[in-house]
């Protein structure tokens, strides 16, 4: 078997063997549905109620606002659908104005689209060169009709991480509800979201070593929100029998994330100067997002005559596992939104690489992409791009 | 470990070639390329959807890496605008080989060299042997015709696995492999033109163009017969849809003349000519001739190869005299040159009908 570098963090994230030893009961013998009455199930339950505290712990909110969902995507939607849905229904119809940023994941962007076809009308905020959304300019955007405002809290692409509290008090502010995608985030940087003051705040197993297929969605005490999963679980939030075994190692993974938190942050953000570094030796490159307000372990740089897909396959055959864009839309050479909204020329974004450390990453896969990415480049650059 | 590129359209054809690279050992990586835009994909062209799926089913049944590659400006500026402009210079010209010239062996190829890859296979119908490009063993599927432009260096970094096979064998190792496209439908006609309307696509992309003007059909003495709806609509030979009323025999456009915007039509002996002029004349044979020879000539696919002097010319061009005369000789199409023994020598584009 050939070497495997895995530099794809922001994509998905190996599953920590804490975090498989903890799920594994409950797909063996507790299989017990935490609505029974009877012991099997009280047993499902705790597990879930432990978890529940778990992850609020990592974010700093009460056990009682989260909510357990399939996914970010879902939480994301939970958010947006639901509180649009509850703002419209407690306004007789009169609010239907939702604001986001120009750089949020499809998951966000999807159910806006949807929401617009239903009879909302959207606002997109623009980001500046570093994709940051200026405050002042969502205060302005905002609308007496507006029922909420989504800004995701660090974007997958290039990292930049958004003054998060000084958009949720924009918001507070006008009593505007604000939701933030905190998928990347959580986990990596310290989030507290009674300090930040959102109203829902989304994340993902997956992006923080649980399996895929869970998450998780913080509703803030009192915040309206209408259930988009009908059902009495999860305090008629999201109905569905709850995931428990995914559930716990979500719980789990949120657990070690927080304990290692700051340790983790440091030893990723040494590794990706190093990584950085060896980037931008290579002439014609350049890095994006916001030099200082960034994801510690994203590092997205763009080669200049390169075609970045074609660059993803030039490393996968050399065993090394990197992106050109969001994994949802690799294959594509179209420019991402994202370094779209940040004015990114196209010369650029059609280069791109984004490589992500998390768990488990260390200094020696580092070096083995440096090894191989300076020829790889030089190697496309003579095939040029085909435009 | 010898790595192999295999370009796969997702039919059965390359399916069983990426199989059979796999199979012989070779470290195999298929690549299905998307050449129209995302959204204008839905009717089977290289690189839709359904056939993106495909080509991936195979390969995941064969345990081998797959990639698509997005090629669709380069497929749009190499292979469609070209075919539009010639169309309305009243030529009919071959895509096909345009896309083999520019996309799967010119792009493709130093891509999968960059790639690290030895050789890039495809699952078109003809033979290799020792770096000569001869015609397939089933005379029916051959397809050596498209192949004519590639240069004898493309060619020693080609493998056509599917060179010694007849259709129906290469059904059969498709189903014995259980690959996903084993009784999938053949590819039709153009590959980015929706319902087989090239007319209908031409008018999408050029509708005010000079080729379009309605003019005077006359026949070969010059004497009128009717109206034509733009030249642009015509191709030499055709016989359907002139609408000239009846005659005691078929009618077939036998010339077009661009500067008098006149289609000249003529019955079926009047479609037969001597030769033709032939331009960027390429050599698959590393030792090309130079002077006059005497070998065989295919005039578009499916034509028999009919006996022919070659005069290589100056400025890559080529003068070729047929020993009988041939039917609807078309200028845009290929002209490939054949040995007695199959072998393909080279080619260029029809320029000019003669004789």
């Amino acid at each position: 078997m050939k070497r495997r570098v895995y530099l794809d963090h922001n994509a998905t994230t190996p599953i920590r063997p804490e975090v498989l030893e903890a799920m594994l009961p409950y797909l063996r013998e507790r299989y017990g549905n935490p609505n029974s009455p009877y012991w099997l199930g009280q047993e499902s339950r705790a597990a879930v109620e432990k978890a529940r505290a778990q992850v609020a712990r990592l974010v700093n909110a009460k056990p009682s606002e989260i909510v357990f969902t399939s996914c970010g995507s879902e939480s994301d939607v939970l958010a947006i659908a639901g509180a649009a849905q509850s703002a419209f229904e407690r306004s007789r119809g009169a609010k239907r104005h939702i604001i986001a940023s120009s750089i949020e994941h499809d998951a966000v962007r999807g159910i806006l689209e949807t929401l617009r076809r239903r009879g909302f009308s959207i606002s997109i905020l623009p980001v500046d060169e570093h994709g940051r959304v200026d405050p002042q300019s969502l205060r302005k955007a905002i609308q007496d009709d507006t029922a909420l405002v989504s800004v995701m809290h660090a974007n997958n692409e290039v990292g930049t991480v958004q003054p998060i509290r000084e958009l949720a008090a924009v918001c507070r502010q006008e009593g505007v509800p604000f939701h933030t995608d905190a998928v990347q985030s959580a986990g990596k940087i310290p989030i507290d979201f009674r300090d930040i003051g959102a109203d829902f705040l989304a994340i993902s197993g997956h992006k923080i070593n649980a399996p895929k297929g869970v998450g998780a969605l913080v509703v803030r005490e009192g915040a309206a929100l209408s259930p988009v999963i009908t059902g009495h679980q999860e305090k008629n939030r999201r109905g569905g029998t709850e995931n428990v075994a995914s559930i716990v190692a979500l719980g789990k993974a949120c657990e070690l994330a927080q304990s290692e938190l700051a340790a983790h942050a440091k030893q990723l953000s040494v590794l990706r100067k190093r990584l950085e570094e060896g980037c931008l030796k290579i002439p014609r490159s350049r890095l994006n997002g916001h030099p200082t307000e960034r994801l510690p372990g994203t590092c997205h740089v763009s080669f200049e005559g390169v075609d970045g897909f074609q660059l993803v396959v030039a490393l996968d055959l050399e065993g090394v596992c990197a992106s050109s864009g969001p994994a949802c839309s690799s294959g594509v050479s179209e420019p991402s939104h994202v370094l779209e909204a940040m004015g990114v020329e196209r010369r650029w974004s059609t280069g791109s690489l984004r490589l992500s450390l998390g768990w488990g990453s260390t200094a020696e896969d580092v070096e083995c992409l440096l090894e191989v990415l300076q020829g790889a480049v030089d190697r496309l650059r003579k095939v040029g791009v085909s435009i | 470990m010898i790595r192999i590129v295999v370009a796969m359209s997702g039919g059965v054809d390359s399916s069983v070639a990426a199989a059979l690279v796999a199979r012989a050992g070779y470290e195999t990586i298929g690549v299905t390329l998307r050449l129209m835009p995302k959204l204008e994909t839905g009717f089977g062209c290289c690189g839709s959807p359904k056939d993106i799926d495909d080509a991936k089913r195979v390969c995941e049944t064969l345990g081998v890496p797959h990639y698509t590659l997005d090629l669709a400006e380069l497929f749009e500026s190499k292979v469609i605008r070209p075919f539009v402009d010639e169309y309305l210079r009243q030529r009919t010209p071959n895509p096909c080989v345009e896309c083999n010239r520019s996309v799967k062996f010119g792009y493709l190829l130093a891509l999968a060299r960059a790639w690290g890859a030895d050789a890039v296979a495809t699952g078109h119908y003809a033979r290799l042997k020792k770096g000569r490009l001869y015609r397939a063993a089933d005379e029916e599927k051959d397809q050596s015709y498209f192949l004519y432009s590639l240069t004898p260096a493309e060619l020693s970094k080609l493998l056509l696995p599917l060179g010694k096979l007849s259709k129906a064998e290469v059904r059969r190792i498709a189903h014995r492999l259980g690959l996903a496209t084993a009784d999938k439908e053949e590819s039709q006609e153009i590959c980015f033109v929706p319902r087989r309307d090239y007319r209908a696509f031409l008018r999408s992309r050029a509708s005010n163009a000079a080729a379009y003007e309605p003019g005077e059909v006359r026949d070969g003495s010059g004497a009128p017969l009717g109206r034509h709806e733009g030249l642009a609509n015509y191709t030499i030979g055709q016989r359907r849809g002139l609408r000239l009323g009846s005659f005691p025999q078929p009618m077939y456009v036998t010339g077009m003349d661009s500067g008098s915007n006149v289609l000249t039509v003529g019955p079926r002996e009047q479609t037969f000519r001597g030769g033709l002029e032939a331009c960027g004349v390429s050599w698959t044979v590393s030792d090309p001739p130079v002077a006059a020879f005497r070998a065989r000539v295919r005039i578009r696919h499916r034509h028999a190869p009919a006996q022919a002097r070659i005069t290589p010319l100056a400025d890559a061009r080529a003068r070729v005299d047929f020993d009988e005369p041939q039917r609807s000789i078309t200028p845009g199409q290929a002209a490939v040159f054949y040995a007695d023994d199959g072998e393909l020598l080279g080619g260029g584009t029809i320029d000019k009908v003669i004789g």
